[in-house]
């Protein structure tokens, strides 16, 4: 039987983090523009400062690197907490708690994680993530079309990628080429790519429902040394490590945080609103969606923790952290869904933060592995079916 | 990329209750049709795209008695004051997006933001990079 009871540690860790979201971020909040995804950065460097002195700066980043040591179990109940405010599902906390390195470059060599692991995890670089084409993202394997040819101790790239977040403004990205297309999977390769190579262009902004847009590339004859292969030649897939399955649990749960706030919101405002005499939470109608709010939120968590209590075990988890992500997200949706409901027609306005978490929880069931890819994995474990079938 | 309108001087031919009370993002120009500011009509707009205008050009024109403009919109500033002349936009849901795809245009092509928005208090997030310049490049249009 899991014990989901938490720890003193725990619960100081929470509490501080808890309490910065409440009484530092949610005040910022209020002058910022409704769809805003960063602050003003002197009070960025002023709470990443607080956060540093907590011990909680760069939470994702191992210890052997730097980081505070938080397990996967602690950092899926601190990520709960640290989407509880209006841009906390793309932008929890507003990044005061550091951006930890995408995990494929803890595999990267000793000279590349001088050239990039390291400048992220010191803040002074950051990556984007260059997978998807407009031929698709679901199956990237069979969809990669921009291709790479070996030129003496170069490779040649081109082709394109289609929404990469973050890339205008990144330094470099981890970009997935085919270099044999003759192969499937095994002819895809990673490349770290930077943003100023000659031949690199963002085509455009790409507009989306959430504020964060992604973009549009064009690669035409970059020519990448071989030293930035990241990985194996072909062996691109082989890169998504245990560390990178790990982080989708947290990152199911920062769903959850906003729906626990939605729902807290809604509940209060159906104590106070009355209609025909009587408040809103004393109707049925409006009781069962409180209740089935509370159903989707506790189902969510528990898929989160037991996902995150086998990875900390070592246990396979795959199976668990694809049915997190899709519980905690799709739940996560109708809890604010029917939170807005409540609210009526200020459930509607941009007074309250809901419209924009039902714009972003939206999002959230395509990003990171649709919820039928999800499924997907799901099926291939529960019926031994070899990936790629 | 940029909006794709023609400029329209700000006049008394302007019928303002066609101008929306939407969200979006807007430019101001000069007499001479450079941008001098790149806004947004925000979800806090009271008045949407309409009451955004209305500040910029707020002591130009008679408004036959209309008012749009909100004590929660403070003062339009200095530079617009002075030199707006013409306007163009864009009814945009997603305005906070948008509006840093334009200054992004903008800031890619002539290296610098318009003066409008170098002196206003509003931070923007950092902006990107295209890698490309387009061809109103240097025509500060
Ligand atoms: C806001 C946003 C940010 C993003 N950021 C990035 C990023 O930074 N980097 C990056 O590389 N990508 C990014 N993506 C891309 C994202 O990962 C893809 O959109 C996603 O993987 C789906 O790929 P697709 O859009 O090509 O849909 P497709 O692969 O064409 O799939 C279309 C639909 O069919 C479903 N489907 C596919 N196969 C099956 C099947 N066998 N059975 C049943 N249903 C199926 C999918 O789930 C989906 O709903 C982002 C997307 C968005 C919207």
């Amino acid at each position: 039987m899991v014990d989901f009871r938490i720890s003193d540690e725990q619960k100081l860790i929470i509490d501080n983090v808890r309490r910065l979201i409440r009484e530092e971020i949610r005040p910022l909040e209020e002058d910022l523009d409704p769809d805003a995804f960063s602050l003003p950065p002197s009070e960025k460097d002023r709470l990443v400062s607080m956060v540093k002195e907590m011990g909680l700066y760069q939470m994702d980043v191992p210890t052997e690197y730097g980081g505070p040591g938080i397990d996967i179990v602690t950092r899926t109940l601190v990520a709960e907490e640290l989407s509880q405010h209006r841009a906390g599902l793309y932008a929890p906390a507003y990044g005061v708690f550091g951006h930890g390195p995408p995990g494929q470059l803890y595999n990267a060599t000793d000279e590349q994680k001088e050239k990039y692991l390291w400048p992220v995890i010191r803040g002074e670089k950051s990556a984007f993530f260059g997978l998807s084409e407009p031929s698709g993202g679901s199956d990237p394997a069979r969809a990669i079309k921009t291709r790479g040819i070996k030129d003496g101790d170069d490779w040649v790239i081109n082709g394109g990628k289609l929404w990469n977040s973050g890339a205008d403004t990144a330094d470099f990205g981890i970009v997935y080429v085919r270099t044999d297309p003759s192969k499937g999977r095994e002819g895809i390769s990673a490349f770290l790519i930077d943003t100023e190579t000659p031949g690199f262009r963002v085509e455009r902004l790409v507009q989306v429902l959430r504020a964060h847009y992604t973009t549009e590339l064009s690669f035409t004859d970059m020519r990448i040394p071989s030293q930035n292969l990241l990985g194996k030649e072909g062996g691109g897939f082989a890169l998504a490590n245990e560390y990178l399955s790990m982080q989708r649990i947290p990152y199911s749960a920062t769903g959850l945080g906003v729906a626990i706030l939605a729902h807290e919101m809604a509940m209060d405002w159906a104590k106070q609103r009355e209609t025909f005499g009587q408040p809103l939470a004393n109707r049925q109608a409006i009781q069962w969606m409180l209740v089935d709010n509370e159903i989707d939120i506790r189902t969510g968590r528990w898929a989160c923790l037991q996902a995150a209590d086998l990875a900390h075990r070592g246990e396979p988890f795959r199976f668990e952290s694809s049915m997190a992500k899709l519980v905690a997200t799709e739940g996560a949706g109708r809890v604010v869904d029917r939170s807005m409901q409540i609210f009526g027609g200020l459930g509607m306005s941009k007074d309250l933060p809901l419209e924009r978490w039902y714009r972003e929880l939206r999002i959230r069931r395509i990003g990171e592995g649709p919820s039928e890819v999800q499924r997907i994995v799901m099926a291939r474990d529960l019926l031994n079916i070899r990936s790629g079938s | 990329m940029r909006i794709r309108k023609p400029w329209t001087p700000w006049d008394n031919s302007i019928d303002y209750k066609t101008l929306p009370g939407a969200m979006g993002v807007f430019e101001i120009a000069d007499s001479k049709q450079k941008t001098i500011y790149i806004g947004k009509a925000s979800g806090k707009s009271p008045f949407g795209l309409r009451g955004e205008l209305f500040l910029c050009f707020g002591d130009k024109s008679d408004f036959d008695g209309q008012n749009w403009i909100h004590p929660r919109m403070g003062q339009p500033l200095p530079v617009i004051r002075e030199h707006a002349a013409y306007f163009r936009y864009e009814v945009n849901h997603m305005y906070y997006s948008r509006w840093i795809e334009i200054l992004t245009r903008f800031n890619e092509d002539h290296g610098r933001l318009p003066t409008g928005n170098l002196e206003d208090s509003e931070v923007i997030p950092k902006l990107g990079r295209y890698h490309w310049k387009t061809k109103e490049s240097g025509t500060e249009n």
